[in-house]
């Protein structure tokens, strides 16, 4: 803690200080964030540094606080839905599904089969957005300029088809209660079957330019080793766990809408490190677009909203329910509880990031300072989600 | 699955339709045995997925909701905080996910934690940290037994009145119990 001789007053704000309290002598504190290019949006990490090793970091949260559980408690249901698109940013669509799904669950309602395959198309689309923009993002902050604007230009290409049945490209509201708001055109469709093929020519070129590449190589492996038994008991899931060996993945373990109907591969690694959780994700890329495809085959006609769906002054019958959904970065959860009134009466969001980021403080002790910054990108932060 | 949480002095333990309510066992526990509840959940493999705070009328029900990497289901673990003194004991040394889990529902409904290493703010700001945004206006509170899942009950210790329908109904079945309180 520095206190100014002639003021008196101490430096830093309440944060700082409440974490300078415990420092050792001679240490440094340092503040990355909450406006830094390491540090995604506006996270802030306080590292404890004793020349460039972290002794002690904890991250300080709130920047981007909503309260979006306060505000699904003054609408209902059906007016919560936008509200969902700007909680994650990077995989809007899950969390459009995790909460209308909760809804649908304590409510008893059946999604037509058409609206099923189409929710599972743009939500494993979200998906490759999603991890195109970490991928881009986080070679960004170990230093790689070029792979974000390759990952841009992919990206760009699936939120012009994103584009067609949501009318959005970043924040979606496109779920509805018992369906989704617009089927898949016969454009749409055919820009689909363009996509898949093009993705696929591209995920060798990513290999070679990228995932060999020797420095890459030398900044994320042996980095930030986290052992299934910390997944555990911080809650860890998503590509963080399977990095980690755990071959978790909701789509798999707690079967919902037509997954069980799709082959697909939940890829695990077992280095554990930044490393592990690289390669999850590019594959996961690649599992994404083998479902998408087999959809498309499967896909039968007909609504892609069941009759007589809830109008926006509809009220959620009494009780409770949880549902949850695989998104890009783990489990996304929702638990709902409705007294029968106009509005909800409490909806807890379970936010993946939030668990994945809380084990930041502890992998990241005794690590050199730029590969904290290495581990952080490793756990693909969104922040908004991690704060709600 | 009941034999889950044997020996763990329980106050109601009820099994749930998971399809229904996503949740396949509720168990409500004393504030002072949720810490050996939550070494029992590490214990058999479970991971905490999240906690929260419900404000109802006769308190706050703070649900532990846990999962399992390689088992299908949910379990529920709640305690019930009176609105004059809320406090439960921290299971962030057995858990140290719910630090961060615990400090926001500080924040939110203002349950504190005795026992957290670092009950501090986590999302409100500190200068507005006693404002509580989640607590219900007293009017509007709702009883628990009305809106949460009271599921097939296994054992329901006398005393425990909060999900008891206000006729008595509780189809307790004995050897569920035993099991539970032994």
């Amino acid at each position: 803690m520095t206190r100014y001789a002639d003021t008196g007053q101490v430096a830093g704000d309440f944060y700082t200080n409440n974490f300078a309290k415990t420092a050792k002598e001679g240490s440094l504190i340092l503040n990355l964030g909450p406006q830094h290019p390491s540090t995604h949006g506006v996270l802030r990490v306080i590292v404890e540094l004793d020349g460039e090793y972290v002794l002690r970091a904890e991250p300080v949260l709130g920047y981007l606080h909503r309260m979006h559980e306060k505000m699904a408690e003054v609408k209902t249901a059906a007016q919560f839905i936008p509200n969902m698109g700007r909680v994650d940013y990077g995989h809007a669509i899950a969390w459009n599904w995790a909460f209308v799904g909760a809804v649908e669950k304590l409510a008893g309602i059946e999604v037509p089969e058409r609206a099923e395959y189409v929710r599972v198309i743009t939500c494993e689309f979200n998906r490759i957005a999603s991890h195109l923009l970490w991928w881009g993002a986080y070679l960004l902050d170990l230093g790689a300029f070029t792979p974000i604007m390759y990952a841009f230009d992919d990206r760009e290409k699936i939120l012009d088809i994103l584009q067609c049945p949501t009318g959005s490209r970043l924040t979606y509201s496109y779920f509805r209660i018992g369906g989704v708001a617009l089927d898949l055109s016969e454009d749409c469709l055919r820009r689909i079957r363009e996509f898949i093929p093009w993705m696929r020519s591209r995920l060798p070129m990513y290999k070679d330019l990228v995932s060999d590449n020797i420095i890459l190589r030398k900044r994320i492996e042996g980095i930030g080793v986290i052992e299934p038994e910390q997944c555990q008991r911080y809650g860890a899931t998503g590509p963080v766990a399977r990095g980690s060996g755990i071959g978790y993945d909701i789509r798999r373990a707690v079967p919902y809408s037509v997954y069980p109907k799709l082959d697909f591969l939940v890829p695990t690694s077992e280095l554990k490190d930044a490393r592990g959780r690289y390669d999850v994700r590019m594959i996961e890329i690649e599992q994404s677009l083998n479902i998408i495809e087999q959809c498309l085959e499967l896909m039968p006609e007909g609504d892609t909203l069941v009759k007589g769906a809830p109008k926006p002054s509809w009220k959620v019958p009494k009780g409770e329910t949880y549902f949850a959904v695989e998104g890009g970065r783990g489990k996304i959860g929702v638990h709902v509880v409705s007294d029968g009134g106009k509005n909800l009466y409490r909806t807890k969001l379970r936010a993946p990031g939030f668990s994945n980021l809380s084990l930041f403080a502890e992998v990241s002790r005794g690590t050199i300072l730029a590969d904290a910054v290495a581990i952080l990108g490793s756990l693909d932060l969104i922040i908004p989600e991690i704060d709600r | 699955m009941n034999a889950l949480l044997a020996g763990i002095p329980l106050e109601y333990l009820a099994e749930c339709d998971f399809a229904k309510t996503g949740q396949s066992l509720v168990a409500f526990v004393s504030a002072g045995s949720i810490v050996s509840a939550a070494k029992r959940m590490l214990g058999e493999g479970w991971h905490l997925e999240d906690l929260a705070a419900l404000d109802c009328l006769e308190g706050f029900v703070v649900s532990y909701h846990f999962a399992h990497f390689d088992k299908p289901g949910r379990v529920t673990l709640r305690v019930l905080a009176p609105h004059d003194k809320p406090e439960v004991p921290s299971i962030a040394g057995v858990f140290e996910g719910a630090e961060w889990h615990e400090r926001e529902t500080r924040d939110f409904h203002g349950v504190v934690f005795p026992g957290n290493p670092n009950l501090i703010p986590l999302l409100m700001d500190p200068d507005m940290a006693d404002c509580f945004p989640l607590r219900k206006d007293p009017k509007s509170r709702v009883k628990a037994r009305e809106m949460l899942e009271a599921g097939e009950v296994v054992f329901i210790s006398p005393s425990f009145t909060l999900m008891t329908p206000d006729a008595p109904a509780a189809e307790g079945k004995e050897s569920g119990g035993a099991a539970a309180t032994a």
